[in-house]
């Protein structure tokens, strides 16, 4: 069986962000990127898979040159091939322009499923990984918490309110997964893992390998587009109330009425 | 059978040889079960190695650091002196007319019988008082699972010792009254014990005598004998394995860790996970062990039930190296191979069926164990060797220790806030960075709590304003700083460490800096020990000995007058790792009206606070109290104003430890810095 992780690098969520100087984007100088997260749990339902029944996994990425680093994280783990295509084109394209990027490469890959998160936490648009499915047609099942393959099929679970939803899909599929860390606890890499990683074989591609063009796929043909970004306001301090139980109690009333204006 | 004549001598020699033949052969055993291991140099510095056995074997300096160990000391030296006596013993069985006066003369010799007497007698002493030890007081220490057989092996070496001074005396006896009146004959009178016990014999023949003198030359030299084999399979092991332990013990800085070849391309395993993977002296360790569980009476973690005793675990790795060493010395020998029993101690895990996950896991790196180690096992870098093999080779180990390498990893720091803010607790400080001036003095390496932390970030502060007002000339590195590594190599991740380590010393020598100083123990003890393994050559300094050497050089003097007892715990890291007692408390005797009180457990029996070797990281779910309570408790005895810290970890744990007592608005925790930057500045204010 071969199995295909979608992987984005995305900036590590502890990173102070700062909105760059067009006032649309972020200063990329001070970031620590990373693997997002949501695809961390991906890569790692994909392992789980391959230490059970046995898959090949490969990891298929776009991204500068840095994203290698994020590609060889996954192959450290336990992945056995990389895929990155690298193009400068691809700069500025949106997710649909992303998803054909990823949907083209796919056809030069063999796989039975596709895994990737069900959203990147940088710009959190929850679109990629279904739109993949779509352009490769391919069924999509989402916010997956758990995979087993058997018989032809795929079965995710899927945490709705309260209880939790089983479904199965035909192979070839595509899963997005959800989740948290401590759900997936996704393996810590061996060091023999991050040695051998270091000599898999990872495949750099661009636009023209896939057979696309810029203004297919990149800002040109961007159909959504960031106009402008700005900062949370910043939080007020938080109040220390002085004083004994009964001389806060009266202090907190007084200023949730007359400053909070809620009672 | 009289001993020295014709056939009794010829009958002597053979059981003489037989006895050392035997021992002999058993000791080479071990000595190649000890071969199995793999090298490690512990050949240089002779002249510091032997006086560390005229010290600790000879003085038996470590101890006697007990009452106890006066029992030790002269039976050590008994043992000594009658090994002395058994030269002349068993020259007499080759022949009879062998006598030491023949030599010696007659003056040395008397002297040497009553040094004989006075320390059998002592023996004798001791060997009472060690009984009632064992019997009457029973101390914890000496507790053991199978407390039958321990309880046994006990008693046959000391009733062997008991049985063959008696017979000593006995024979001794006979022959003093033999040596009456005959010309060729001579008895040293000094010997008065011996004369002494010549009453026993009193109104016998010369026949009678002479009986009585060979039972108890028998029976005194096959008892030598006997305990001779019995040695090697007993306790008492630790009189071959101490010596050559003292001897090779790490003469360098305690508890430093072995830099491992990451590099190796041909290495398919890393850290430790088979008993002959140890080196050989680490295996030494193991002979050395008497069984005394003075590391145990000292463990935090044993004294706070959790699942790690040192005593026990040195105990299991010294039965499995012997019982699995024999069967792989017969596996190199042939093909023997198939025959070995497969459900024994070949198939047995170090980790998990010698060792357990706990076990390792809960150790906190205080080093308590080797500090009272009287044969200096290095206990600490086992527990790191067999985590390195869990953390490097099976990414095995708790979900949030996982979570606080990526930290590391991503941010280079343990709580995985944003590295660029590292340096963001100076902003409105009057601090520069190395980047803005890099001709200062010293580096102020603040470390990851210093940086990060809330409550140690008021450390920095405090620092910052004793070395402005000391006039210092210093910076920081700013957002450009990161992690020593210190906590991630003691978790047994290695390749994390030496990434940290090779990142920053890149950093801090691109602005030529010579010397540091910093507030936190534990990177102290890293860049100061383990760092020059990557090439770093600086001064460093704990601020507790920079600011005593600023105080006595006048350049801080403290105005203020503190009226406050205050209770001081020394740090691990600081005390035992690095011999930094007297100049905290140099420090606080500085500071008029402060009163300095001391636990119980302090300066080298200071009891860790619960954080060190990754323990800060991890919960605290096993035993009957947490660490950190336990050691609160200790101080709140004393009935404090003031904890006195001085590192970030140890702030972090008593102001943890007081919350859960409810005593944290009665008892405040302080790092020196901070009480002395107190003192010296706020009169100007």
């Amino acid at each position: 069986m071969n199995i295909v992780v979608l992987v984005k690098q995305v900036p590590d969520t502890e990173t102070k962000i700062k909105i760059g100087a067009d006032g649309k984007s972020i200063e990329t100088s001070e970031i620590k990127w990373v693997m997002n997260p949501y695809d961390e749990y991906a890569v790692e339902a994909a392992l789980r898979l391959q230490d059970s029944v046995g898959a090949s996994v490969t990891i298929l990425s776009m991204g500068p040159e840095r994203t290698v680093e994020s590609i060889r994280t996954a192959l450290a783990m336990g992945a056995d091939t990389g895929v990155l295509v690298d193009d400068p084109a691809t700069e500025g394209s949106d997710g649909l322009g992303k998803a054909k990027v990823l949907a083209a490469a796919l056809k030069s890959l063999e796989f039975d499923l596709v895994f990737c998160g069900h959203r990147a936490v940088d710009s959190d648009e929850n679109q990629v990984g279904i739109m993949v499915a779509e352009l490769a047609g391919i069924p999509h099942l989402g916010l997956a918490v758990s995979a087993e393959v058997t018989d032809g099929k795929v079965k995710v679970q899927r945490p709705i309110e309260g209880a939790k939803v089983t479904m199965e899909a035909i192979l070839p599929a595509l899963v997005t997964f959800g989740g948290a860390h401590a759900v997936w606890n996704p393996r810590y890499a061996s060091l023999p893992g991050i040695m051998k990683a270091k000599k898999k074989p990872l495949e750099t591609k661009t636009l023209a390998d896939l057979g696309l063009s810029a203004d297919e796929v990149g800002a040109q043909a961007a159909k959504v587009s960031v106009t402008a970004m700005e900062m949370p306001q910043e939080r007020q301090p938080g109040r220390k109330l002085e004083g004994d139980t009964v001389e806060k109690a009266k202090e907190l009333t007084r200023l949730l009425h007359e400053e909070a204006k809620v009672i | 059978m009289q001993p020295g004549y014709f056939p009794a001598n010829v009958l002597f020699i053979l059981i003489f040889v037989a006895a050392n033949a035997f021992f002999l052969f058993t000791a080479y055993k071990l000595y190649r079960i000890l071969r199995l291991g793999k090298p490690e140099d512990r050949f240089d510095r002779t002249s510091e190695r032997i006086k560390s056995v005229v010290t600790f074997v000879l003085g038996q300096r470590r101890v006697i650091r007990e009452p106890a160990g006066w029992g030790h000391f002269f039976i050590f030296w008994g043992f000594v002196i009658i090994t002395i006596g058994s030269i002349e013993t068993f020259g007499v069985g080759i022949y009879h007319g062998f006598a030491y006066w023949k030599f010696l003369g007659k003056g040395l010799t008397n002297v040497l019988y009553l040094l004989q007497d006075l320390f059998c007698t002592a023996v004798v002493v001791a060997l009472c008082v060690a009984l009632y030890r064992r019997f009457v007081v029973k101390p914890e220490r000496l507790r053991y699972e199978d407390q039958k057989a321990t309880n046994q092996d006990a008693c046959i070496i000391i009733g062997l010792i008991l049985v063959l001074i008696l017979l000593l005396f006995g024979a001794r006896a006979a022959e003093y009254l033999l040596a009456q009146g005959e010309a060729n004959r001579y008895f040293p009178r000094l010997a008065f014990v011996s004369v002494a016990f010549s009453r026993l014999f009193a109104g016998l023949t010369k026949e009678g005598l002479q009986a009585w003198y060979s039972i108890c030359w028998w029976g005194h030299t096959v008892v030598i004998l006997g305990f001779l084999i019995y040695i090697p399979f007993s306790k008492h092991l630790h009189l071959l394995g101490a010596i050559p332990n003292v001897f090779f013990r790490r003469l360098g800085s305690v508890g430093e860790l072995s830099k491992m070849d990451l590099e190796d391309e041909t290495a398919e395993t890393y850290g430790i996970s088979t008993i002959e993977e140890f080196t050989w002296k680490q295996l030494l360790d193991l002979y050395a062990c008497t069984e005394c569980g003075r590391c145990s009476d000292n463990c935090p973690a044993t004294l706070t039930g959790k699942p790690l005793s040192p005593k026990l675990t040195i105990h299991h790795l010294k039965e499995h190296l012997q019982a699995k060493g024999k069967m792989l010395l017969a596996q190199q020998g042939a093909a023997e191979a198939a025959s070995v029993n497969p459900e024994g101690e070949l198939v047995k895990a170090l980790i998990g069926d010698i060792c357990q996950h706990d076990e390792l896991w809960s150790c906190t790196t205080c080093g308590n164990c080797m500090e009272h180690c009287p044969v200096f096992i290095e206990h600490v870098d086992k527990y790191v060797d067999m985590r390195r093999y869990l953390v490097l080779m099976e990414s095995n180990f708790s979900p949030e220790v996982q979570n606080v390498m990526r930290n590391w990893e991503t941010n280079s720091n343990p709580w995985g806030l944003g590295f660029a803010t590292r340096g963001d607790w100076a902003e409105g400080l009057p601090v520069k960075t190395l980047a803005e001036d890099s001709q200062v003095e010293y580096l102020y390496y603040v470390g990851c709590a210093g940086s990060f932390d809330e409550r140690a970030k008021k450390i920095s502060s405090a620092l910052v304003t004793l070395l402005n007002e000391a006039g210092v000339s210093f910076g920081i590195l700013g957002a450009e700083e990161k992690c020593c590594g210190e906590t991630a190599r003691r978790l047994g991740n290695e390749y994390l460490f030496q990434s940290m380590a090779t990142e920053l010393v890149e950093i801090i020598n691109s602005y030529g800096v010579k010397k540091i100083i910093t507030a936190c123990p534990h990177g102290y003890n890293s860049l100061k020990n383990e760092y020059p393994q990557f090439g770093a050559k600086w001064e460093v300094y704990h601020h507790s000995e920079f600011l005593a050497t600023l105080l006595r050089d006048g350049q801080l003097q403290p105005q203020q007058t503190m009226n406050k007892n205050l209770v001081f715990h020394d740090s691990c890291y600081l005390g035992r790792y690095n011999d930094l007692y007297e100049e905290p408390r140099t420090l606080l005797k500085s500071i008029r009206g402060l009163k300095l009180s001391e636990m119980e457990r302090s300066r080298n029996k200071s009891f860790c606070c619960g954080a060190g070797g990754g323990r800060m990281w991890m919960e605290e779910t096993l035993g009957d109290q947490k660490i950190n309570d336990a050691r609160t408790d200790q101080a709140l005895k004393l009935e404090p104003d003031i904890i006195g810290v001085c590192c970030p970890f140890c702030t972090t744990m008593f102001e943890d430890g007081l919350k859960t007592c409810d005593m944290d608005e009665e008892v405040k925790v302080y790092d020196i810095a901070e009480i002395l930057a107190e003192t010296v500045t706020s009169e100007k204010e």
